[in-house]
């Protein structure tokens, strides 16, 4: 423990360094006095006494010094005046100040914003328990890919499987919540009772559930949200116990979970799957059944990914010979749980960062050359202090401080733009669709921000302080500044530089214009329905009220003639799925007359179970044959519609009208008759799954005769279709007050929303690449104004010696072009290289388009010419007379 | 008359002993004291004390405050501390080291 009082003596001195100073040198001229006067006693004259005295002791100043230094304050004391120096010459030239300030603060700024996205959805811990070893599974199929994990699976793999410590299935289900002031639909997860201590997380209240809870029997029990227990109950502890009745059953509530709680999907209500999946009796689904279900496990100690996926490759294979009906090459897929979460989002994320580094290399770029200028006009200055014995190292170390205190205040200036920026990003970005993610300003974000800040600094610091500080720099002295050849070697620096900032920019301008013109590729794209005054809402019959089929027909039937009849209204109609929404229903089928496949190969169109008006309603064109009509009902023979995809790959050659085919597969034992739906019209693709996806099979029944709970309202109107949803409302209500209304959107919002990553992309990818390309310009506009400047005496020779004003024009043109063209020679072969990097970004567009290649070269050398038109017009502007009068 | 240089490394040893032996000193009469003591053979330079006080200041070895002098001059006057006192023995003892081997050198040699 000797270093603490040292530190408190140094720190002592480091406070009154001046007041050290006196003391030394007041003890040091009571020394000389003493010696002084007893050299004079001893017989010295006064002033050789004197003489004497001083000659023994030394350099009193340098002694000082020494003294002064042994106490280790040396380097702070430096640093202070390489400051105050620094601040002096910010203050003494406020332009160059300001611009660089306001430079390094967008580039700072802008890589502030777009880190906090990348590490709020990227890198940010997960919020579960050494989330590293937990897996996402799920099933899959050669025709489909991944799917939904039926449930005596999930349990066979978990019974089978050593390679997870823990297994735990969870299941979205939807619920009916009779709410406070209006009914409403609420999201809900049912899982096993392990989920939670698996995941390592603990009910803010209550307690968890039991494994018995699994079991079929055991009375219903409930998790909420922290925040439906916040805004149902009032944080009320006591709702502990209570009961909560969901689609019109009773739940007792056993415990709150924490605050922001996500699993895969935002939640209200979590339920044991157990009861969930066997309705409570005990029967156990289907093995063929896959609804919607994930399962996640934790790898056992010590085994790998790898490992876990070649025991649940061998798990999955047994149970396909097991179960052939159900399970016949089905295969399952292992995913970490960070991939299950960002997976769709981390491409255009990464691109978005790049290009936000380009800016910054753009932005230190810039203020490198500036430091440059300004190095020239101070290798004057430079000089004479290394000609007065200050060192090398000195001189960097100081001039270096400049360029660290100048990106400290630009990145002050950026972190406040980066604030600014963030909220708009977390505005912009829809955070349900990055599972949750929180972008902010945190401690990771800061840290972040003050890496860059002392990279940048380095960046655009040390070559310029290289440079002006060069052994050579002394013949500047003896030449008056102005030797060729250093001036050469500067503005082959600064050349590069503004080649660098157009060959950067390129690259950014070249990535955004591929996005845009993937997006205008994408809204040209034909969905297959006709979006305008469309509205669409979902709702969920409770499962008590709404049992029986004629009850349901009933109200679908009621909702359809008062929802038509509103002012305002074209038509209405009902259906199990709305394209690009996400929720679908499909199953396979058996074409009359096919060669039966094996299990898993069966065809598997999307079903809509629709009401009549449905295609109409959406604007989907019928092709051949009808629609639905009121007749198609219980009782008549059964009738479907399929896509032309579906009839192109099954009737080829044939009228798809009067062909039949079932839901399902045919019974193998022969004894259940097969329910043969009749082909009566053909309807075109619809994109269901995105306008950058192919369209899919597709079959449509009819809801009249196999009615569904859960339905799509959708409406055309003659007026602006969401002014319809409080009529529409009031009309529900008034069948059924109790019944939820939920999904609420126009055709339009959701085609728009189907692009919103990538519009995101472009808007910020535009405007990183628009503020590259100003930068870039300040850039060439800087090399060259300053050229011409340097310049001005010969410029006035070459007039005098009659070169006209369009010679002159031409010789600083020829400048610009030639770093422009150079510029762009450069990034069009690094983009055509860096665009395959966004490739699952764009559609339709190749990578190399010629177009857009093009399009962005011509533009940087339109605006580099710009840049230059300016210093060349004071060029011209150049008086002979005076220009030779200049040295 | 011709003084020898002192041995480099031996200025601390020097200043902590004569502290030791005259309690509180200032500068200049530390160099004196050293310069008398050894005859006049040893030449402090004189200056090189000051730096070398202040090393002993930061590690602790000595303090220093303001007083007066006999002929009432304002002074520094240094006094060692308890860790200069085992410096002193810890220098003392490397010092008598030294000077052995190279004596037992010497005389062998």
């Amino acid at each position: 423990m000797k270093w603490l009082p040292q530190l408190a003596r140094r720190l002592w001195m480091l406070f009154r360094r001046r007041q050290f100073d006196h003391d030394m040198d007041e003890e040091m001229r009571v020394h000389l006095e003493l010696r002084e006067k007893e050299y004079a006693q001893n017989g010295f004259s006064p002033e050789e006494a004197h003489m004497a005295a001083r000659k023994n002791f030394g350099n009193a100043l340098a002694i000082r010094e020494v003294s002064h230094d042994s106490w280790g304050w040396a380097w702070l004391e430096h640093l202070g005046q390489d400051l105050r120096f620094a601040f002096r010459m910010f203050a003494k030239n406020p332009g160059f100040t300001a611009v660089a300030i306001l430079t390094l603060a967008l580039g700072i700024g802008a890589n502030t914003a777009i880190f906090s996205v990348v590490y709020g959805v990227l890198l940010r811990p997960l919020p579960y328990k050494d989330a590293s070893r937990l897996v996402v599974l799920n099933e899959t199929t050669p025709k489909v890919g991944t799917v939904s994990v039926s449930y005596p699976n999930f349990l066979d793999w978990r019974a089978q499987s050593h390679d997870f410590s823990q297994m735990a299935a969870i299941q979205d289900v939807g619920f009916n919540l009779a709410g406070v002031t209006q009914p409403e639909n609420i999201s809900g997860e049912a899982v096993s009772p392990n989920f939670l201590s698996m995941m390592g997380v603990r009910p803010f209240l209550g307690r968890d559930f039991d494994a018995s809870e699994e079991k079929p029997g055991t009375p219903p029990v409930v998790l909420l949200s922290y925040e439906l227990w916040q805004s149902h109950m009032g944080g009320d502890r006591n709702a502990i116990g209570r009961t909560i009745t969901l689609d019109g059953r009773s739940f007792t509530i056993v415990g709150v979970l924490p605050p922001n709680f996500r699993s895969l999907d935002k939640t209200d209500v979590m339920l044991p799957i157990g009861v969930w999946e066997t309705d409570n009796s005990g029967e156990a689904n289907d093995r063929g059944d896959r609804g919607d279900m994930v399962v996640i496990g934790r790898l056992a100690p010590g085994i790998t990914f790898a490992q876990a996926r070649t025991e649940m490759e061998g798990i999955a294979a047994r149970l396909a010979k097991e179960y052939p009906a159900s399970n016949d090459q089905f295969g399952v897929a292992l995913q970490s749980i960070r991939d299950a979460f960002v997976s769709d989002a981390r491409p255009a994320i990464l691109v978005l960062f790049g290009a936000v580094m380009f800016v910054l290399l753009i932005a230190c770029a810039n203020v490198a050359n500036l430091f440059l200028v300004r190095g020239a006009a101070r290798t004057k200055e430079i000089a004479l202090r290394i000609a007065f014995g200050a060192s090398r190292n000195r001189i960097i170390r100081q001039m270096l401080t400049e360029s660290f205190a100048l990106a400290f205040l630009g990145g002050i200036l950026g972190l406040a733009l980066a604030i600014a920026g963030i909220r708009g990003i977390a505005r912009l970005i829809p955070m349900d669709a990055l599972s949750g993610a929180t972008v902010n300003l945190n401690g990771a974000v800061l840290f972040f921000a003050g890496s860059i800040v002392v990279l940048a600094a380095f960046i655009f610091g040390l070559a310029p302080a290289m440079h002006s500080t060069r052994p050579d720099v002394q013949s500047e002295l003896k030449e008056g500044g102005r030797t060729a050849s250093a001036s050469a070697a500067q503005n082959k620096l600064r050349g590069a530089l503004a080649i660098a900032e157009i060959s950067l920019a390129l690259i950014l301008l070249v990535g955004a214009g591929l996005m845009m013109k993937s997006l205008y590729k994408l809204m040209s794209v034909n969905p297959g329905f006709r979006p305008d005054r469309v509205l669409t809402m979902k709702m969920d019959l409770r499962t008590q009220q709404y049992s029986k089929d004629p009850v349901i027909l009933n109200f679908w039937q009621q909702v359809l003639d008062r929802v038509s009849a509103l002012p305002g209204v074209e038509s209405a109609a009902t259906g199990t799925s709305v394209p690009l929404t996400g929720s679908h229903d499909r199953g396979d089928i058996t074409v009359e007359g096919m060669a039966l496949p094996r299990p898993g190969n069966f065809p598997h169109p999307d079903f809509h179970d629709v009401s009549p008006g449905f295609i109409s309603t959406l604007g989907i064109p019928l092709l051949r044959g009808r629609t639905f009509t009121d007749t198609d009902k219980q009782g008549a023979p059964l009738v479907g519609m399929v896509n032309t995809r579906l009839a192109a790959q099954y009737w080829p050659n044939d009228d798809p009208i009067g062909k039949r085919f079932m839901s399902g597969h045919p019974d193998p034992t022969g004894k259940r008759p097969p329910n043969w739906i009749t082909v009566v019209g053909v309807v075109g693709d619809t994109k269901l799954y995105g306008l950058a996806n192919p369209s899919r099979l597709e079959v449509y029944v009819s809801s009249l005769q196999s009615p569904d709970n859960v339905m799509n309202l959708v409406v055309k109107s003659r007026i602006d279709p969401a002014a319809l949803t409080l009529a529409i409302r009031g009309a529900v209500a008034s069948i059924d007050k109790d019944q939820p209304i939920f999904a609420i959107s126009t055709m339009n919002q959701l085609v728009s929303d189907s692009v919103s990553t990538r519009r995101i992309t472009l808007v910020l990818l535009g405007l990183f690449s628009a503020l590259a390309l100003v930068l870039a310009a300040i850039g060439i506009y800087g090399v060259i104004s300053y050229s011409v400047a340097q310049r001005t005496h010969e410029i006035g020779i070459r007039m005098v010696l009659g070169a006209q004003p369009v010679d002159v024009l031409r010789m600083v043109l020829k400048q610009g072009v030639k770093i422009a063209f150079a510029g762009v020679a450069i990034g069009v072969m690094v983009s055509l290289g860096l665009t395959q990097l966004m490739s699952s970004l764009l559609f339709s567009v190749s990578t190399a388009d010629p177009l857009t290649f093009g399009g962005v070269a011509i533009l940087l050398v339109l605006v580099a010419l710009l840049a230059c038109y300016i210093p060349a017009r004071r060029a011209l502007r150049v008086d002979p007379m005076v220009s030779l009068r200049y040295e | 008359m011709y003084r020898d240089e002192i041995p480099p490394g031996t200025l601390h040893l020097l200043i902590l002993r004569t502290l030791a032996r005259r309690g509180e000193l200032h500068g200049y009469e530390i160099a004196r004291t050293i310069q008398q003591n050894s005859e006049d053979v040893l030449q402090v330079e004189e200056g090189s004390l000051y730096p070398a006080l202040q090393r002993m200041l930061v590690k602790g070895w000595v303090n220093a405050h303001w007083g007066a002098t006999p002929e009432n001059r304002r002074a520094r006057y240094y006094r060692l501390t308890a860790a200069g006192r085992k410096q002193l023995e810890i220098e003392l003892s490397q010092f008598r080291r030294v000077v052995g081997a190279i004596t037992r050198v010497i005389q062998t040699a």
